[in-house]
């Protein structure tokens, strides 16, 4: 196993390489091109002036010199090991610890690593929010249409999940604020960025002025979500169904009031159906599990909003509920496509291993249902997720791109087009460096992974 | 059996998880307290400096007092009482009724400046921010346009018209409390004259200062070395710049060019951190100074600007109510004027900024040490027929611009009323260019030059703008029909001014801004033309340098007017760009937004002094 990841590591080596030299080659092949003439914006310079700062930009990176110096130069100072470099730009020895300097951007003037350092951690937040989000959501989908194959829950997920799928990030962002961060429509989220400005003065955690309203939150929140569990779980299927869609029907009418006189009665009527239908369907669902979970959420939601409506004034949400706040839709908007990719995969190795003949001796030895399902069949579905999830890393990091320029959201994705558009090489050397290593290390831990999940593969 | 134990002890495990989160989160909660506890404590510290050097001045007045000085002095040369000119109009504001401090100001920003420092930053959103924190010695009043004094009380030529004397106000204080003296003016300067520092923009605007000299802690000298029309703007429009704390840097230029948020100064608003601020936060926020000299006291609690950049998000935002100030472009306008629950709740405004400037297509004259056939005014004219600037302001900008006759405003003294933009005459254009020896030879509708190449070209325009990729294919429709071929060539920024830089183009469609009385000796002198000069389109005509020279030289204003009325005509007569239009701007602001009023300036709303404020009930933010 050492020696494997040993080989592992030296092999990113030159892949990084390979990335750098694309990347470099780009730039400096790019219209306009990278010269200490087009990092000087003004155009009112006087001519001494403007040679000043050439020369000073010169000197600083090197850009009177040929591509590839001005190339092996970066990559010596990139490179933990290599030649140490004196005052006067003139090599003073070599060194196996000089440490790596990813260099000074030329747009903001700061060096590259405390940039990436400020922004990284967004991008990982979000990634890290959707990431398991996609994976319990497909999960749940795949393995529910595996066990029901061909059943109407497994047309109908695959209708939605590859709907979803084919529906761009950049158009899905930009509707949900025009709908749910808008007066017009619901406003129900922010607009963009990661906290209000107002946070910033708020304490960390949630705050109620008096203790009662919280008591009283917990307490409507408690009957609402004990009811509806109840339902779920009690009642018959009859009376979810008719429940659900009474309940459906009001919620409509009142989304439909919160939007305001510009609204018909089409909209009323249009809307009351929508959410009584679904919220009938959800009722009488087969699977007791998935009701409980649908018609929970529904109850928590109508009784804190019922609390809210009940107290208002005197709530501070925090720092903490606020950040919160600002994430839901931008980690909405990064997850859904990824659902139906992973949900199908899921569907296709449960499906398999249900079929298989362990399974079956299993079933012919009286071991129950789930049982079969969980700890036999899963496990060994498990195989085909893991080696996927190398690939997922990389495609969000390339989606948090778009999100987080549609949500104002300062991060990695942000700052690489900004790097782009403005042709700040060392930036956008060092952005495709990081995302680089990040997804080597992703195929990496993908690989360790699968030896553990898996006792029969084994790397030595 | 084994079933409820294992539950117990998932249960159990996740209220220990449940434990072990709210410890962490009970940790976040008090450190973010300690941190308030130090801003509070930093701003007390403050306070408490303050207090000592009133109790300090309180001391030696009493001193003074008690030896028996008389004040007769002082007082008479105080400013207390009466309202300085400069603050006229905020004064009146704050005499309303329902004039209340408090409320912040929230604006968008659709790119973030990449650097607020003054001198080194390039973009309007900057010098938009630095408004509020640096002040000059005069301002021009909104109404006459004529200047007044801000920081200076008074000022006087003298008899050659080289020496021009500042007299300060007194008791002015920079926002970290440090007295603004004559020495902060000359210093401010000497730091732009230094070669080290990267600002040579402002070191060529100031070229014809020869010194700046305090005489004493509250006069200043500025002499020129020769007359120039401009003097009393030059030296009146200088943002000061406090000496404590820039001083340092000239030991350090390096560190200065680089900073990204140095920003200190007298004005009604301030950094909380002069140091500071990076153009990664997203967002620029002033907070009032505490210290402000001024008689009037700031209206806004503080001013915001976020950066949004995606457009649709930007308006939504405003729609929400969360922004105060949405600029929008013609078309958008057009349609959200027709949006009931917007226009109930915002106000709407469209206004000539005398600063908007106007925009063109530049003729690349020279090109590879040749020729180009633009350089033949005839040619140029014969395009300037070709443009129909009608059809573009009704079609493209929905009405809301004008033709652009010349660069200088149509609604100053500076422009000749007689002149008129050229009009849409396709046939008066084909004789001139027939004359220019541009002919359909071969028959295929296009027109060929004397040695039968087509008359084909290539126009650079800045691809992020929606209206001008608009006008130059409409352009490229109406050449077409006269045999001329444009090849619309949108480009980056960075790309652009490549080939501005190297002059690799044919033609090049930008704007200049400009202001009340503009200098056009930048894009059409001669001796603009080197590398990097504003004349990069290779114009020269040495009647116009001569009247250029001359207009700069003239101080008497209506002599002055009548040379800049010719140096018009040169240009309207020889096209050196073909002028396109000057776009108003159209804006919506909140409704809770009182006192607005639409001045010579443009808007009012953002005039300092401040002028705009939010009564009382209205106010939405409390801090």
């Amino acid at each position: 196993m050492f020696t494997y990841l040993l080989r592992r590591l030296l092999l990113m080596v030159p892949t990084l390489l390979g990335i750098t030299v694309v990347v470099f080659a780009i730039m400096a092949a790019a219209p306009g091109g990278i010269s200490a003439q087009s990092l000087i914006e003004g155009l009112n310079l006087e001519p001494q002036a403007k040679r000043a700062m050439e020369d000073y930009y010169n000197r600083m990176y090197g850009l009177d010199q040929p591509t590839p110096v001005q190339y092996l130069r970066w990559l010596n100072n990139v490179s933990p090991v290599g030649f140490t470099v004196d005052e006067a730009g003139q090599f003073s020895g070599f060194s196996f610890w000089k440490g790596s300097d990813l260099g000074t951007s030329f747009r903001y003037g700061r060096p590259v690593a405390d940039l990436v350092a400020e922004r990284l951690p967004v991008t990982l937040l979000l990634n890290l929010l959707s990431i398991p989000l996609i994976y319990i959501v497909a999960i749940a989908v795949g393995v529910r249409a595996a066990t029901a194959r061909g059943g109407r829950f497994d047309t109908a997920s695959g209708i939605v999940l590859l709907g979803l799928w084919s529906v761009p990030t950049m158009l899905a962002g930009v509707l949900m604020i025009g709908f749910l961060a808008s007066e017009q429509f619901w406003r129900v989220f922010p607009t963009g960025g990661l906290s209000e400005l107002e946070a910033a003065a708020m304490p960390f955690l949630p705050h109620w002025e008096r203790m009662a309203d919280l008591l009283l939150l917990l307490a409507l929140t408690g009957v609402s979500t004990g009811a509806m569990v109840a339902l779920a779980l009690q009642a018959s299927q009859r009376t979810r169904a008719w429940t659900g869609g009474l309940l459906g029907l009001v919620l409509g009418g009142l989304l439909a009031v919160q939007q305001g006189g510009a609204g018909s009665g089409m909209l009323y009527l249009l809307l009351g159906m929508a959410c009584g239908v679904g919220l009938a369907l959800a009722a009488a669902g087969s699977s007791p599990a998935l009701r409980v979970l649908l018609l929970g959420t529904t109850g928590m939601g109508l009784g804190v909003g019922w609390a809210m409506a009940l107290t208002p004034g005197g709530f501070v949400p925090g720092f903490l509920l606020d950040r919160i706040w600002h994430l839901i839709l931008p980690v909405i908007c990064l997850a859904y496509g990824g659902f139906a990719f992973l949900a199908k995969l899921t569907r296709s190795s449960v499906l398999e291993n249900l079929l298989s003949d362990y399974a079956r001796t299993a079933r012919a030895k009286g071991v129950d249902e789930s049982d079969i399902l969980w700890r036999h069949v899963f496990r060994n579905s498990l195989l085909p997720l893991i080696t996927v999830s190398a690939t997922l890393l990389p495609s969000l990091l390339a989606g948090s791109v778009i999100v987080e320029s549609i949500f104002s959201i300062d991060g990695m994705g942000k700052l690489a087009v900004e790097a782009v558009q403005t042709r700040d090489r060392e930036l956008v050397l060092s952005v495709t460096l990081i995302s680089g290593l990040l997804t080597l290390a992703g195929y990496l831990l993908a690989d360790i992974g699968y030896a553990i999940a898996d006792p029969r593969v084994s790397y030595d | 059996m084994e079933k409820r134990e294992r539950s117990r002890d998932i249960l159990g495990l996740g209220l220990l998880l449940f434990i072990l989160l709210l410890v962490i989160l009970g940790m976040y909660q008090v450190d973010r307290q300690w941190q308030r506890m130090g801003e509070m404590q930093q701003a007390m510290e403050e306070q408490a400096e303050d207090l000592r050097r009133i109790r300090g001045a309180v001391q030696a007045l009493e001193a003074r007092l008690r030896d028996g000085v008389a004040l007769a002095e002082a007082t008479s040369e105080g400013d207390g009482g009466d309202v300085p000119p400069a603050f006229r109009r905020a004064a009146q504001a704050a005499a309303m009724p329902d004039h209340a401090r408090g409320d912040w100001l929230v604006r968008a920003l659709p790119a973030g400046p990449s650097t607020l420092t003054p001198l080194v930053s390039t973009d309007a959103y900057a010098s938009e921010v630095q408004q509020y924190v640096l002040e000059s010695l005069l301002v021009r009043d909104p109404d006459s346009l004529e200047w007044q004094g801000l920081l200076a009380r008074d000022w006087s030529f003298s008899d050659d018209g080289l020496t021009l004397t500042f007299e300060l106000r007194r008791g002015v204080e920079f926002s970290d409390g440090e007295p603004l003296t004559a020495e902060d003016v000359a210093f401010t300067y000497r730091f732009i004259m230094n070669q080290d520092i990267a600002a040579p923009r402002d070191r060529a605007y100031l070229e014809k200062v020869e010194r700046v000299e305090a005489l004493d802690p509250h006069r200043v000298a500025f002499t020129f070395s020769e007359p120039y029309f401009n003097s009393l703007s030059l030296a009146g429009g200088m943002p000061v710049l406090p000496e404590h704390f820039y001083g340092p840097y000239l030991e350090d230029p390096e560190a200065f060019n680089q900073s990204r948020g140095l920003l200190l100064g007298s004005g009604p608003y301030r950094m909380p951190d002069p140091r500071g601020w990076r153009p990664d936060r997203g967002r620029v926020i002033l907070e009032r100074n505490p210290r402000y000299w001024g008689p009037v006291d700031p209206p806004f609690n503080r001013l915001v600007w976020k950066v949004i950049e995606n457009d649709s998000a930007r308006l939504t935002t405003f729609r929400n109510g969360d922004l105060d100030v949405y600029g929008a472009r013609p078309r958008e306008y057009r349609q959200l004027l027709e949006d009931e629950a917007l226009r109930e709740r915002t106000r709407h405004f469209e206004y000539m900024s005398p600063a908007a400037g106007y925009s063109y297509i530049g003729w690349n004259q020279r090109r590879d040490d040749a020729p180009t056939p633009f350089a033949d005014p005839r040619v140029r004219r014969a395009m300037a027929y070709l443009t129909d600037l009608e059809r573009m302001v009704d079609e493209i900008m929905h009405g809301y611009a004008e033709p652009a006759v010349s660069p200088f405003n149509p609604r100053s003294p500076q422009h000749d009323p007689d002149l008129e933009p050229y009009p849409y005459d396709p046939e008066r254009a084909g004789e001139l260019l027939a004359e220019a020896g541009f002919e359909d030879r071969d028959g295929d509708g296009v027109l060929e030059d004397p040695e039968g190449r087509p008359f084909e070209f290539d126009l650079i325009f800045f691809q992020g703008n929606q209206d001008t990729r608009r006008i130059v294919l409409f352009l490229r429709d109406l050449y077409a029909r006269a045999g001329i071929v444009l090849n619309p060539r949108p480009s980056e920024w960075s790309v652009m001014l490549d080939r501005l830089n190297r002059k690799d183009f044919d033609a090049i469609t930008l704007g200049w801004t400009s202001g009340v009385e503009t200098d056009v000796y930048q894009m059409f002198h001669s001796s603009q033309t080197v590398a990097g000069g504003d004349n990069f389109i290779g114009h020269e005509n040495p009647e116009l340098d001569r009247l250029i020279e001359k207009a700069r030289a003239t101080l008497d204003e209506a002599e002055r007017m009548r040379i800049w009325h010719a140096v018009e005509r040169i240009l309207h007569r020889d096209q050196p760009y073909t002028f396109l239009l000057r776009n108003q701007t159209l804006s919506f602001v909140d409704e809770r937004i009182a006192n607005l009023d639409k001045t010579r300036l443009g808007l009012n709303l953002g005039v300092v002094p401040l002028e705009v404020y939010v009564p009382q009930d209205h106010q939405r933010y409390t801090r």
